[in-house]
């Protein structure tokens, strides 16, 4: 067990940069999650680690260890693939051991060890057949015993859940976080699914086109997310952001007029809400004030769409709420629950 | 194909099916031909009166008393020798088959994994290598090898086989490796293997099917060769092909060019297995060499 | 893949094919600037009972000596690829002041053996090729539409000519047209003409090679084409059927341009083997009437007493700026690819 520190870590392939100066220190036993859209360098970042893929600049520490030039093998780690990666030829119960055999650990233990290992994903009734005789969870369940079957430093799990459907996704994302507690080994967990990281994490990672956004544990980053980018990423729906001025704690955009928000800022900004926050005014003299865009069921809830700040905005409303589109709409927006973010940078503008 | 896009005008597949038949019969008719006329002699296979003399054997059945016989073969591998050459033939082609695997295998396999520029200048230079016309080559070898004193032995013959062998052995198992997903190698280096480790316990043998593809074709080149064979060999030395170049020299004087003829037909046998066995290896691993060019 | 290990990893391949394929490149280079020693000559005087004489005698020990001393022979700059046997400048030029009409002059120049070789090899590669391809094709086309039954057979058949030695094909090919032989003979028959000869005139000498050059690599083109039919896309070939295409329509816009990198595959690798054509000229003892670029280095390397490495190698050096520009499309095409990629 032990800490890994990343600093300053780069990749670049030619001109493109794929992570720029990642710097962050994981905590012994943590469970850390990157979270981005595709493309922003995430699995990069992750193989980085691994050994699989050449540093171009900056350091990596596992534990005390300097491991830049260290191969894989002598990382000491254990890495789910998001295509799984298992030994075709090999039985479930020799893929399982593999790791065993070729790191040497004493014969008499493989067995007990495997067994051990195939109990925890519940597997042990197909321990005799080859990979393509499994379904999509239980090579998942194979990927994941092969990794828990020693006992690592720390976990790499890239996308372990993107192939399974959706029922399926949720028992093995409880099974994962149950291993997890059961372990106590430092893993770093690979999405792009936002459930996934708020139910999973310690604290998450938030990334984009190779840079950190903001590193938070799942409420920081739902509650005061570091920029427009992280805003718009995290929720669901994500946060609406509205483009206007503020001046004398009074901000104002088209079909927008909010009150009470704090007068140390002014200029251009760009305000943000989340949809469950906001609540329909049927009585009209709300913050914002349009004709409804669209209506949606979403079941337990509708959502209310209308344009304002020139954008979509989303508003939560109660399912039995009935309107005409076209139809005047007004909602309460109070101060208390806005974000203010420059306009120009994105950041967050502390209040 | 399904089958509404296969149906076909009559007209056509009339058409169609007489050119394969037309064209099975240039295919496969000179060795029937010659593997009957192997155990006649040279009177009915070359026969000045009437072909059907080759059918019915009538200097055969004149000259031995039975309307087949085996008095070329005797010659060619009792009398000539032959089973020298056959002999030699098995070392040079089983030695180059597995050289040329394994350091094909471990280049193959490099460069379908290196993210590098160079691999694909390698391959470039290996496909520029694999258009050298082999006596080209052999005129650079002649000379520094009667030198070295190195000219005349199997194992020189083998070296250079192996050599010329390589470029293309490089493009076929690097497109064979390329179809293996690098999830497998990387998940074995993970789990505590070293490079080479994970390629051979893990990278190998799901690699079979294109290791045993790319060494028939090591085989054939092996074991069809004449340029090399014929210049780099002593006498004593010679495989079987040059061996056959050697009786039309000597035997067409003598009338016993059936040696010839039955030394052709036993050095056609072992390719006809290798055709009958391997027919699928044969043409999937035509089309793996063609998928990446 | 990190440098270090894949300079292992390759290594053996690479040291084999630089040893073997790039060093004997330098190897002819070098070789071509220098021709054999020239014997040296003594004269040493006779006496017998009529008197004495003077003859003029190979020293063999000296020869010997020298041809240590200098293995490569004595330095000849260019003058290797000068002289007749190679581009023959002067004999060109005199040919050129002698003959006034074109016809006289190619014929003449064709009895240069440089040129003559490259003439039948040049001939060979094109029209062989692309008879290879064409037959391949159809080939392919033929077999894909038989029943699945006898696909099988059909397909061991078609690969004999293929797998068999080029030598032992020619051989084979060979004694049939023999004029004893089955074809020979039967042509003779057939013409009513019992002089007749496919070996003694060149043109029927040179039909028979590319024949038999087209029976030989045929299978190839046609193998390949038939793997690339396998994988047509369905669903384009029945969109093109509702379409309303024709099944020449089809074949046009969608069978071929499926097929056409392999087309530039096969393309590739038959004008690679067609250039370094040479086994069927030895098998078919047609060297009288055809010879090629990898004939004439074979004949200088074995030709009777000491090899003419300088001749092999000056003709070597040739061929080999033949293949340069053989394959030069090829390395323009892909090295524009690349720089796209990139
Ligand atoms: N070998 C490579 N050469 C060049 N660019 C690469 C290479 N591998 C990845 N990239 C680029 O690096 C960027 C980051 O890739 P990475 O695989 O880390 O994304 P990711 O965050 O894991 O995305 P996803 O969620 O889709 O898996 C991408 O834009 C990708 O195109
Ligand atoms: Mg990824």
């Amino acid at each position: 067990m032990a800490e890994i520190q990343l600093k300053n870590v780069s990749k670049r392939w030619g001109n493109f940069v794929a992570v720029d100066a990642f710097d962050l220190a994981i905590a012994d036993e943590e469970f850390l999650v990157l979270l981005g859209p595709s493309g922003c360098g995430k699995t990069t970042t992750m193989r980085m680690i691994a050994g699989l893929e050449e540093i171009t600049d900056g350091e990596i520490f596992i534990g005390e260890r300097l491991v830049n030039r260290l191969e894989p093998k002598d990382r000491d780690i254990a890495m789910v693939f998001q295509s799984y990666g298992l030994y075709p030829t090999m039985s479930v119960y020799e893929n399982i051991r593999f790791p065993l055999k070729v790191r040497r650990v004493a014969k008499d233990e493989h067995h007990e060890r495997v067994m051990r290992a195939a109990k925890m994903v519940e597997l042990t009734d197909f321990l005799e057949r080859r990979p393509a005789e499994l379904s999509g969870g239980q090579r998942q369940r194979v990927a994941l015993a092969r990794a828990i079957v020693r006992q690592p430093t720390v976990f790499l799990m890239d996308e372990p859940l993107s192939n399974l459907d959706a029922k399926l996704r949720v028992s093995t994302r409880s099974q994962i976080k149950n291993l997890h507690h059961e372990l106590r080994t430092t893993t770093i967990y690979v999405t792009h699914d936002q459930i996934e990281a708020m139910t999973l994490a310690d604290r998450v990672v938030v990334m984009n086109k190779g840079v950190v956004q903001q590193v938070g544990t799942p409420l920081e980053i739902y509650d005061r997310p570091a920029n427009t980018f992280v805003a718009g990423f995290i929720g669901s729906p994500a946060m609406n952001l509205i483009d206007g001025t503020i001046g004398d704690g009074v901000f104002t955009g088209q079909n927008v007029t909010i009150k009470g928000l704090p007068a140390t800022v002014s200029g251009p900004v760009t305000l943000g809400f989340r949809a469950e926050d906001a609540a329909a005014r049927p009585d009209g003299g709300g913050e914002i004030a349009a004709p409804i865009f669209s209506l949606e069921l979403l079941g337990e809830a509708s959502m209310v769409t209308v344009q304002a700040g020139g954008a979509l905005v989303a508003v939560k409303v109660p399912k039995d709420f009935a309107a005409e589109i076209g139809s005047a709409f007004s909602a309460a927006v109070p101060a208390g629950i806005c974000h203010l973010f420059d306009a120009e940078s994105g950041k967050r503008i502390a209040v | 194909m399904t089958a509404k896009t296969r149906r076909r005008p009559p007209v056509l597949a009339v058409l169609s099916t007489a050119f394969i038949v037309l064209w099975l019969v240039l295919a496969a008719f000179p060795f029937l031909w010659t593997l009957w006329g192997s155990f006649k002699v040279q009177g009915d296979f070359f026969s000045r009166q009437d072909w059907v003399n080759a059918l019915t054997g009538v200097h055969t059945i004149a000259e031995t008393g039975g309307p087949f016989t085996g008095r070329g073969y005797y010659g060619a591998w009792v009398t000539k020798e032959f089973w020298r050459a056959a002999i030699n033939t098995g070392i040079v082609t089983v030695s180059v088959v597995l050289i040329s695997l394994t350091f094909g295998t471990l280049g193959g396999y490099a460069l379908s994994r290196s993210p590098h520029r160079y691999a694909f200048w390698i391959l470039i230079a290996a496909l520029i290598f694999r258009a050298m016309p082999h006596i080209t080559l052999v005129s650079g070898y002649l000379l520094p090898f009667f030198q070295l004193n190195v000219w005349g032995y199997l194992t020189t013959a083998i070296v250079v086989l192996v050599a010329i062998n390589q470029p293309f052995t490089l493009w076929m198992l690097h497109s064979f490796f390329k179809s293996i997903p690098k999830d497998l190698d990387e998940s074995a280096m993970v789990d505590g293997c070293s490079r080479f480790q994970a390629f051979r316990m893990v990278i190998i043998p799901v690699m079979w099917p294109g290791v045993v593809t790319t060494g028939l074709f090591s085989f054939l080149l092996a074991y069809n060769d004449f340029a090399v064979t014929a210049t780099l060999l002593t006498q004593d030395n010679q495989t079987m092909v040059p061996k056959i170049a050697s009786f039309l020299g000597t035997t067409q004087v003598q009338g016993n060019v059936m040696y010839a003829v039955s030394a052709v037909v036993s050095a056609t046998v072992p390719l006809f297995l290798l055709v009958l066995f391997f027919q699928r290896q044969i043409v999937s691993g035509l089309t793996a060499g063609a998928v990446k060019g | 893949m990190p440098h270090r290990t894949f300079i292992w990893f390759i290594l053996p391949s690479a040291l084999a094919m630089l040893i073997f394929i790039a060093l004997p490149i330098v190897s002819i280079l070098v070789q071509s600037l220098f021709v054999e020693n020239e014997r040296v000559l003594v004269t040493v005087e006779n006496c017998g009972p009529f008197g004495c004489q003077k003859e003029v005698r190979v020293d063999a020990q000296a020869t010997a000596a020298l041809q240590r001393e200098h293995p490569l022979g004595r330095f000849n700059g260019l003058g290797t690829y000068g002289n007749r046997s190679h581009l023959a400048f002067s004999e060109i030029a005199a040919i050129w002041n002698a003959r006034p009409t074109l016809a006289g002059f190619l014929s003449e120049v064709m009895t240069l053996p440089f040129y003559r070789a490259l003439a039948f090899t040049l001939a060979y590669t094109a029209v062989v090729t692309p008879l290879v391809i064409a037959l391949g094709f159809f080939i392919a086309l033929a077999v894909d539409a038989l029943p699945r039954m006898v696909k099988g057979p059909v397909i061991f058949m078609s690969l004999l000519p293929m797998m068999i030695t080029p030598l032992i094909g020619s051989l084979v090919l060979f004694w049939m047209i023999d004029s004893n032989g089955i074809i020979g003979a039967s042509i003779q028959a057939l013409a009513n003409d019992p002089s007749l000869s496919l070996k003694a005139s060149a043109t029927l000498a040179w039909i028979t090679l590319f024949v038999y050059g087209i029976w030989h690599s045929a299978p190839f083109a046609f193998v390949v084409f038939y793997a690339g039919l396998q994988t047509v896309p369905q669903d384009t070939m029945e969109s093109a059927m509702i379409d309303g295409a024709s099944r020449w329509e089809r074949v046009r816009y969608v069978v071929l341009p499926h097929l056409s990198p392999l087309v530039v595959f096969v393309a590739l690798i038959q004008l690679m083997d067609n250039f370094r054509v040479f086994e069927p000229i030895v098998g078919f003892s047609a060297q009288a009437n055809a010879t090629s670029l990898s004939f004439n280095i074979y004949n200088d390397l074995r030709s009777t007493g000491t090899p003419l490495f300088g001749s092999a190698a000056a003709t070597s050096v040739l061929t080999l700026a033949g293949v340069a520009l053989l394959l030069t499309p090829v390395l323009v095409r892909t090295w524009r690819d690349f720089k796209r990629s990139r």
